[in-house]
């Protein structure tokens, strides 16, 4: 049995993809072009009943929202480090310690300079 | 090293600094601690170390690059006059991020870890994002800075692909293990090494804004307030370049034939795009967008041709650039405002204009000086820094016998002289009802420093051969 | 101290006087303007001092670098400094002859209203000329040598409101650019011949090379050619007399005692070269003796006390040069340092007539002057002794010793040489006669205001005269110290042709009768000049008396200024013409159609700036589509 196959021999595979594809894109541009096409305002409305749409569906999120949100992940992301520290405690020693000390220095003066901008301030 | 762990720090002691009631300690502050980092980044002169497991290595020529990204930011923070007449501008944030971006920047320059090099990228390109839409209450710089980002992620993307593909490739993040993959290739490498390569390569190449990936350029330059423009288009390049160069020569040489050719041609491309769409340019901020755009071309040269020479080259080149293009958007920055304040135009499309520049020379010979001496430079006048840079670029190529591209090359820079002149012009043949502007003595230091530098360096380019 | 601080100290501390008074023109206050000019002349003075004494007698020389400064592929330039002998006596006679020239202009010009540029413009003409005199190559020489060009072409037109000075400027400017090409492609000649421009390196090479190598020859007439512009030789002499516009001190400095001696200066660096090319120093003499009695001629019959000095500079200035073609060297440096010492004298002794005279120069309004200006008179009388070449002071000494040399080499120049001595000695008297004796013809208002000049003028000529004075004892007759001490810079060309450098095969009772003969013609030139000035008080004729043909052609300086501008200007302006009717059509399209092609891509590319994030990142991923497909896809 033939075990080396050469690029050409996966041809057909290809072939028939593209027949697939070929035949999806085809029949959906027939479709939209042959079809009939009758607009009326009611009929272009998203919705045949119930309550009139009013305004955009975007409104303005207040900013605050995503601060305090990313705030959040980024605090609760470096307090993960924790755990395989205090798993390793031991192992790690003095030179952990210390590093970890630094680590959570940084994280502090961090969250006092969030503090004291006023980022968590609501008003 | 000793700037990384230094910079961080101080970036950190500046946030807080920006607390206190006064903001008049902040600007010499940061000058302080950049000068501080420049001394300490000499410390380890004529050593070479590797730090953090071989993630990154300081030698001369890293040295000397970090000491003209520092000096970049020096001039530039000099300038920036510590944003005094604006209420809306948080300087001590800005200074901060500058500080944290120069981490990002030396990380740059000496990676010896494909993923030091992304964090330094992405450092320094957060940062830039950030300072490009410091302007919160102007419409273009907001657009500039989505723009920016938007592109600048799309090419990370590609770049980190790249940087995986590498790593599937030869089975190593570090230069050296991809080098020693590299020295097989007489024996035939993986297809996806080279496709990891170009992608690499195609990241990189747009952070130098080479073309055709240069688009965001004029943009962003353009929108971004005139400090960071000045920022940007010098410490950016700087360490892009650096960079470049080390990767390639430390891990690519091998496969030169493979990507010096493309590169060739991205040289070529950037050349004629930069240096002629430039012409077409009324606004000088946008011309100065332009005109970096043909520098990086000038630097691919001696990328493309990577030679012995191309070290001293490219150092020698980004420090002529840097000077003449931090003074040349100094001079800009004062004309613009004390156009702002005379017209009280809110269109800062007309204060930037070439016409804005007419007659200066009259009004304040030391700001016509200045500028005159950095277009000379940057068109590459003899007895400017500039022309030494170009002639060492240019002597790259000769040595990799690529004449074509040096024809280009001579072609685009007489096409610069064109734009470039047109200041000049303005500036000592055009009469302008000008008021005098009022220049502050930090302002005239730096821009005499840099008149000196320039002419300096063009007169006696040696003095900085054999450093390294 | 280091000596490479010292060394670079020298042209240093001028180049901060020239900053000083030049950046805070109007700002400094104009008593200081001078001082800080003058002293930082005289501290370069001090150290060059202090070198000399340290230097050591034998010693060979000493380069002191500075710093890399150009280099292209194999060839490197540093930025050195020479000290050796030569250097060290141009040392001394530059920043010497110079301080006292700073001190003599604090008198004289601090009442123009451009003291402090004027004051700055000589520092700045002092470090360029260090510079010159300094460099251990041919790259800085010629660095100097532009730069004292260019102080030169400024000071001559220092006072630029008059269009004549401005035009003196120009024509000293034009004519120097023409010698400058023939220096500069001498550098390249050498540069190509040795790859290196290093004197010390140049040389070494050169001393292996054959008798009569063309090259060199090329070489040396290049150089000389350069020289021939600095040092006002036929036919680049004419910018000299002109160039008498600029105020006296810079006449005195620049235009007789330092940068025109710079073009002998560089033969005698390159003696080598010259020692190697033999037919270069024939062209050297022939060029020379004509410049000395062409120059000589014009003098006898200028009407003005500075053209009279302008003239008698490019006539000596020829003397230098005829001694450096028969070999030489040392006696051409000699007179060139008592000529500084003596024309520095008589130029500064003219600027304090000028000053007294209330800027009068026409020696026919003068007379009688030395019992109101007794200091100018006595000095002045000492510099036209000691240029006339009669004993015992120092013009006597060096004038003989370069005839006596031009004697063993050909007796026709020799004979010449001697003429032309009596000349000068004839022109100087009456020169002196004129000025200082007789009765006064200027107007009543002149003599009322007639006085002797300020101490800081008449120090500088007491200093200058005694000098003069003794200056001849630098090197007397039979191997003199000077001769002794320049020694070692010959020592490669009498290496190539120890002939040339034998011991003199004249007797030394021939030496003495020369030596008689050339005093005894300057005497009988003196005696005819009292007859003619002083007994029969004759008084040079007006401008527009009549001529016998001869003297009308000498008055008018042989029409040179005439026969250039017909045979030079006039073809080359209408050539120009020519060119730019032709430029008009021709090359003004080609270059405004290819501006307007770039102009036309320009606006072609702009459109591809369109603003829009999708178009960008569109663009991007074509390009490297694109990429992709001419790496992976075309094979080339």
């Amino acid at each position: 049995m033939n075990t080396t196959y050469v690029p050409a021999d996966y041809l057909p595979i290809l072939i028939q993809m593209g027949l697939a594809l070929g035949f999806i894109v085809t029949t959906m541009l027939v479709t939209h072009a042959i079809g009939p096409k009758r607009h009326s305002v009611k009929k272009d409305d998203p919705f045949e009943c119930g309550i009139p749409v009013q305004g955009d569906a975007r409104t303005p999120i207040s900013i605050k929202y995503f601060l305090i949100a990313i705030l959040f992940v980024l605090f609760d992301v470096e307090v993960i480090f924790l755990y395989p520290w205090a798993v390793n405690f031991k192992g790690l020693g003095m030179t952990g310690f210390i590093e970890m000390v630094l680590f959570m220095g940084l994280l502090l003066a961090g969250f006092f300079y969030i503090i004291r901008k006023g980022v968590l301030k609501w008003e | 090293m000793f700037p990384i762990v230094l910079l961080s720090v101080f970036a950190v002691v500046l946030l807080f600094l920006g607390f206190l009631k006064s903001r008049s300690v902040l600007l010499p502050a940061t000058l302080l601690f950049l000068v501080a980092a420049l001394v300490a980044n000499f410390l380890d002169w004529n050593k070479t170390y590797l730090y953090f497991n071989s993630m990154l290595r300081t030698d001369n020529l890293s040295m000397v690059f970090t000491a003209i990204v520092l000096l970049s930011s020096f001039l530039v923070v000099a300038l920036s006059g510590s944003f005094e007449d604006d209420e809306a501008a948080q300087p001590a944030e800005y200074y901060a991020i500058i500080l944290f971006s120069l981490v990002g920047a030396i990380m740059m320059i000496g990676y010896e870890n494909l993923v030091m090099l992304f964090v330094g990228v992405e450092i320094l390109s957060v940062a830039m994002y950030i300072l490009t839409g410091s302007d919160k209450r102007n419409l273009r710089s907001n657009e500039a800075a989505l723009k920016y980002f938007l592109m600048g992620a799309f090419a990370t993307g590609i770049m980190l692909f790249g940087m995986a593909l590498l790593y599937g490739a030869s089975g190593s993040f570090t230069l050296a293990g991809i080098a020693s993959y590299a020295s097989h290739a007489q024996q035939g490498l993986s297809l996806i090494f080279y496709v990891g390569l170009l992608m690499l390569l195609v990241g990189l190449l747009f952070k130098v804004s080479a073309a055709p990936f240069h688009f965001w350029t004029p943009d962003v330059y353009d929108g971004a307030p005139t400090i960071f423009t000045a920022y940007m288009s010098t410490v950016v390049k700087t360490a892009g370049f650096a960079a470049l160069l080390h990767l390639l020569a430390a891990s690519f040489t091998y496969v030169y034939s493979f990507w010096g050719i493309i590169l060739a041609v991205v040289t070529a491309i950037t050349l004629i795009a930069g240096n002629v769409t430039a012409v077409y340019q009324n606004s000088f901020k946008r011309m100065m967008a332009y005109s970096s755009i043909s520098h990086a071309g000038y630097l691919l040269i001696g990328l493309a041709a990577l030679s012995a020479q191309s070290r001293q080259a490219i150092v020698f080149y980004s420090l002529a650039y840097s000077i003449a293009t931090i003074s040349a958007f100094g001079v800009l920055m004062l004309v613009t405002r004390q156009r702002g304040m005379q017209t009280l135009s809110s269109n800062p499309l007309s204060n930037e204009s070439f016409d804005a520049f007419n007659g200066l020379a009259k009004q304040n010979p030391l700001l016509g000086l200045a500028m005159a001496t950095s277009m000379l430079s940057l068109a590459g006048i003899p007895l400017t820094a500039g022309f030494w840079g170009k002639f060492y670029m240019f002597s790259t190529a000769v040595e990799r016998g690529q004449i074509w591209l040096l024809v280009v090359a001579v072609l685009m820079s007489a096409v610069g002289i064109y734009y470039y002149f047109r200041v000049i012009i303005a500036m000592y043949f055009r009469d302008g009802a000008t008021e005098p502007i009022r220049i502050s003595p930090v302002f005239r230091y730096v821009l005499v420093a840099a008149i000196i530098l320039t002419i300096g360096l063009g007169v006696a380019p040696g003095l900085l051969q054999g450093l390294f | 101290m280091q000596i490479g601080l010292l060394c670079a100290l020298i042209p240093l501390l001028p180049l901060l006087g020239f900053v000083i008074n030049g950046v805070g023109f109007r700002r400094v206050p104009t008593g200081l303007v001078g001082g800080i000019a003058t002293l930082a002349v005289l501290a370069s003075f001090l150290i060059v001092v202090s070198l000399f004494m340290s230097f050591p007698a034998e010693g060979g020389p000493q380069i002191v670098p500075l710093f890399d400064w150009i280099s292209v592929g194999d060839l490197h330039i540093p930025f050195s400094f020479q000290i050796d002998q030569l250097s060290l006596l141009m040392l001394l006679v530059v920043t010497g002859v110079g301080t006292l020239i700073h001190l003599y202009s604090i008198g004289y010009m601090h009442h123009d209203e451009g003291f402090g540029k004027f004051m700055a413009f000589l520092n700045l003409f002092i470090f360029f000329m260090l510079l010159l005199v300094m460099g251990a190559n041919y790259v800085i020489m010629f660095i100097g040598w532009e730069g004292v060009g260019l102080c030169s072409y400024l000071l001559i037109g220092f006072w630029n409101k008059n269009v004549s000075y401005n035009n003196a400027a120009r024509k000293a400017f034009v004519m120097n650019r023409i010698g400058d090409l023939g220096f500069l492609l001498g550098i390249f000649t050498i540069i190509n011949t040795f790859g290196t421009v290093e004197y010390v390196d140049v040389f070494k090479q050169a001393t292996s090379l054959p008798m009569g190598d063309t090259t060199v020859l090329v070489i040396a007439l290049l150089l000389f050619v350069g020289a021939m512009g600095k040092s006002a030789q036929v036919p680049l002499y004419t910018w000299l007399p002109d160039a008498m516009a600029g105020p006296t001190p810079v006449s005195a400095l620049i235009h007789a005692a330092t940068m025109v001696t710079a073009g002998i200066y560089m033969v005698v660096r390159s003696n080598v070269l010259y020692t190697l090319a033999p037919q270069a120093l024939e062209v050297v003499g022939i060029i020379a003796i004509i410049t000395a009695l062409l120059a000589a001629s014009i003098g006898l019959l200028q009407n003005d006390i500075k053209k009279v000095l302008a003239y008698s500079t490019v006539s000596q200035l020829g003397y230098m040069f005829l001694g450096l073609s028969a070999t030489a060297y040392t006696a051409g440096m000699f007179h060139v340092i008592t000529h500084a010492f003596f024309k520095a004298l008589l130029f500064l002794g003219a600027g304090s007539v000028i000053h007294a005279m209330s800027n009068e120069q026409d020696i026919r309004k003068m007379g009688g002057l030395r019992k109101a200006l007794p200091v100018t008179f006595i000095t002045f009388a000492i510099g036209t002794w000691a240029i006339s070449g009669l004993p015992p002071f120092a013009g006597f000494f060096s004038k003989d010793e370069i005839l006596a040399h031009v004697f063993e080499h050909s007796k026709v120049l020799w004979a010449l040489g001697v003429l032309g001595s009596g000349l000068t000695s004839f022109y100087m008297f009456r020169l002196l006669f004129l000025t200082f004796f007789g009765e006064f013809r200027g107007t009543a208002e002149q003599k009322h205001h007639l006085h002797e000049s300020p101490a800081t003028m008449t120090i500088p000529l007491i200093i200058l005269a005694i000098l003069s004075a003794v200056g001849g004892a630098l090197n007397l007759p039979g191997g003199g110290w000077l001769s002794h001490f320049l020694e070692p810079i010959f020592e490669g060309s009498r290496q190539v042709n120890p002939e040339a450098f034998a011991e003199s095969t004249i007797e030394h009772s021939t030496e003495y009768v020369l030596m008689a003969v050339s005093a005894g013609v300057a005497l009988l030139a003196l005696i005819a000049a009292y007859v003619m000035y002083i007994s029969r008080k004759a008084v040079p004729a007006s401008d527009e008396a009549d001529r016998s043909m001869p003297e009308q052609v000498i008055y008018n300086k042989y029409y040179v200024d005439e026969l250039y501008e017909a045979a030079i200007v006039r073809p080359i302006r209408s050539m120009g013409d020519t060119f730019y009717s032709f430029g008009e059509f021709a090359v003004d399209g080609l270059v405004n159609g290819v501006a307007w092609l770039v102009k036309q891509s320009s606006a072609q590319l702009r459109r591809l700036q369109s603003g829009s994030i999708g178009f960008y990142v569109f663009a991007m991923v074509l390009s490297i589509v694109l990429i992709f497909a001419l790496r992976f896809f075309i094979r080339f």
